[in-house]
């Protein structure tokens, strides 16, 4: 295996995650390359590239999701390798297989990986090979009713049916009696239709209080895979993660190794090369079942990064470049305890509405154990065209009690103004017993939510009257201000007056 | 100067008392504050009150009268009370008054949808628009039982928040 010098990386992507990629490209010489969309000129990614083209109008399908163009810029300006971050074309073969063919290094698996996990029944079919556990249910495409019945007989209800093309919650259907299977599968092949453009569905067993827990692993050109350990991503709503943490305060020692082992198996059935997460749904009774693989990097990749010390971007450009993974799985330990909270731009009180528009003022939290990925800046629009996802905030402490304190804390000193977010109900989660305890599954949000929307913003009355002096204060300098303006352009010759008259009111 | 200041359901009276570098003495209500106040960035007040230390950030809003204001433990909405937000704020309720039910957005997005045309009977409750915005989509409904008097935008289109979209009567 010959190595390749990744002198110019373009990242197909927007919002953090590319400056997040850029870091590392920066930290390692690499020249970056920023694209956008009309949308996105004042973006923070085309702020801190090396490099940055323009490659269309605003919606995705017309520029970040539109791969030729995005190859023939990579190629127009000679970069190396593309790094497709998460979201739009990362887990898109057909996109890998195109750069490919021109040249370009994919930063990420090869294109036949990708399509063996894209396809959730062949996946299924392949971790039942390698010795994964499934969830029990079927393994091909539904055909008959009677074949159907027999299973449901075998499984036992509740059953899920789910699009074999599928993902994010769509052509899901929960059926909880025997009565209502028919219908359901019906509905479930036309929702399929109609989201994927394939009516195939398959069978599966509904776990009543699952805990969604993920493993990372890295693998590279050389057949040597390891696993970065777990992370609990079960506070999820409606199937979208919001706070992730590592390691999972379910899992134990033994569980922790059992489920390491089969990530490896899974990466290595599907000749996985680069970084990727295999997703368990683990019951109540700590029995674990293959859910799915990421064939890219994950949002929640930094809590593994901070309890690791492993740059996951880097180890990405390095196994693509035929590079040895850095380090041995027997090297890597878990230290500490970390969280990372999703921000986005919407309104939790208000049905979590997406919630875009201009940021009046930010202030960021610091200090130890704390990282921000974010993109979004003093005066900046966000646009109405992508995900509401704007920062994400990553606590780090040698305990999860230190660690839970610790994101309190930066919580509390995160303050954005001019787009509603979700920071106020991150806190409440935190302050939550069952979290606190540890002691939640992917039911958790449905289940609190009444009292995590339940703010009582009371604020002690003096800081009101606080508020109050200095809002008083503010609007009598700018009334000031202004009466000594009109002043001004009156008496414009004397400069020296001028000076002192605003001079005068500076104190404020 | 006094001002009426309001946030949330509470008006107060604010007036300074008296001045002198960064400390001042101002009243709020019946109340008497001495505090050392400084502006310490842009928009941003340190007060210090009775050996408490306070961190104020002042957001214009909409307006200059409007602030959004954040300290460490709160986020309030600030405004200003004069004689000109006062009448604007009668004529609103006015507005209210008349029975015109206009539907907006506190959001920009793009129009999805428009299952309705001007003339539509509609209840209560039943979608007039549906807006996409940041990949979700939201439906928005009638807030009353009525008829659709005017539509003002088209499917397809990209709108500002606080838009004028649709009108029952």
């Amino acid at each position: 295996m010959h190595l390749i010098m990744i002198k110019k990386v373009l990242i197909a992507n927007r919002g953090e995650i590319a400056v997040r990629v850029i870091r590392s490209c920066r930290e390692l010489g690499i020249k970056s390359v920023a694209i956008y969309s009309d949308a996105d000129r004042n973006a923070m990614h085309v702020r801190y590239a090396d490099e940055a083209y323009h490659i269309g109008p605003s919606p995705s399908k017309e520029s970040y999701l539109n791969g030729d163009k995005i190859i023939e810029v990579a190629l127009s300006c000679e970069a190396d390798a593309i790094h497709p971050g998460y979201g739009f074309l990362s887990e898109n073969a057909d996109f890998a297989k195109k750069c490919e063919a021109s040249g370009i290094i994919f930063i990420g698996p090869k294109w036949e990986s990708i399509v063996s996990m894209g396809d959730k029944i062949s996946a299924r079919q392949k971790m039942i090979e390698a010795g994964v556990p499934v969830v029990p249910g079927t393994q091909q495409k539904i055909s008959d009713i009677e074949t159907v019945n027999k299973i449901v007989n075998e499984i036992g209800l509740p059953i899920i049916i789910k699009a074999s093309a599928g993902g994010g919650g769509k052509g899901m259907r929960l059926v909880r009696k025997r009565e209502e299977l028919v219908s359901a599968i019906r509905m479930a092949q036309s929702e399929a239709l109609s989201s994927f453009g394939n009516d195939t569905v398959y069978i599966e067993k509904y776990l009543d209080s699952p805990h969604h827990i993920e493993f990372q692993i890295l693998a590279d050109k050389h057949g040597n895979t390891v696993h970065l350990f777990e992370r609990e991503c079960s506070v999820q709503r409606r199937h979208q993660k919001m706070i992730e943490e590592t390691p999972s305060p379910f899992i134990t020692l033994e569980l922790r190794e059992k489920m390491g082992e089969a990530a490896i198996a899974a990466a290595k059935a599907v000749n996985y090369e680069g970084a990727g997460t295999i997703e368990f749904l683990v019951d109540a009774n700590r029995n674990f079942y293959f859910l799915e693989m990421n064939t890219r990097l994950q949002v929640e990749h930094p809590i593994t990064e901070r309890t690791t010390g492993i740059d996951l971007v880097k180890e990405q450009i390095y196994i693509a470049s035929g590079k040895k993974i850095s380090f041995t799985q027997e090297e890597l330990i878990q230290f500490g305890h970390s969280i990372e909270c999703r921000i986005s731009a919407e309104d939790p009180f208000n049905n979590f509405m997406p919630n875009p528009g201009t940021i009046k003022h930010i202030s960021e939290p610091n200090g130890l154990g704390i990282r921000t990925d974010g993109y979004v800046y003093e005066g900046y629009e966000i646009p109405m065209y992508y995900d509401p996802m704007i920062t994400k905030l990553i606590s780090w402490g040698r305990t999860r009690g230190e660690a839970i304190e610790r994101m309190k804390r930066a919580l509390f000193e995160y303050k954005i103004t001019g787009v509603k977010t979700s920071i106020k109900f991150l806190e409440k989660i935190m302050e939550n017993k069952d979290f606190i305890e540890g002691n939640y599954d992917t039911h958790f949000i449905e289940k609190h939510l009444e009292e995590l929307l339940d703010i009582h913003n009371d604020p002690h009355p003096t800081t009101t009257d606080m508020a109050m002096i200095a809002a008083y204060i503010d609007y009598t300098s700018k009334l000031e201000k202004l009466a000594m303006s009109d002043f001004t352009v009156t008496r414009r010759n004397e400069k020296w007056k001028e000076y002192g008259l605003i001079k005068s009111i500076q104190r404020f | 100067m006094a001002l009426d200041i309001k946030i949330g359901d509470r008006i107060a009276n604010v007036r300074l008392v008296k001045k002198d570098g960064s400390k001042a003495t101002i009243e709020v209500d019946d109340k008497l504050y001495d505090v050392d106040i400084v502006m310490v960035e842009e928009g941003v007040y340190s007060i210090i009150h009775d050996g408490k230390s306070y961190n104020i950030e002042m957001i214009q809003g909409n307006s200059p009268k409007n602030y959004f204001v954040n300290t460490y433990y709160s986020s309030l909405e600030v405004d200003i009370i004069d004689a000109q937000s006062r009448y604007q704020q009668n004529r609103n309720k006015d507005g209210i008054h008349s029975g015109d039910k206009i539907i907006s957005t506190p959001m920009p997005g793009k129009i999805v949808r428009i299952p309705v045309k001007e003339g539509d009977v509609v209840e209560k409750g039943s979608t007039v628009i549906v807006i996409s915005a940041m990949k979700m989509e939201s439906e928005y409904k009638s807030p009353t039982d009525g008829v659709v008097k005017k539509i003002y935008v088209n499917e397809g289109d990209t709108i500002n928040s606080h838009q004028p979209l649709v009108e029952i009567e």
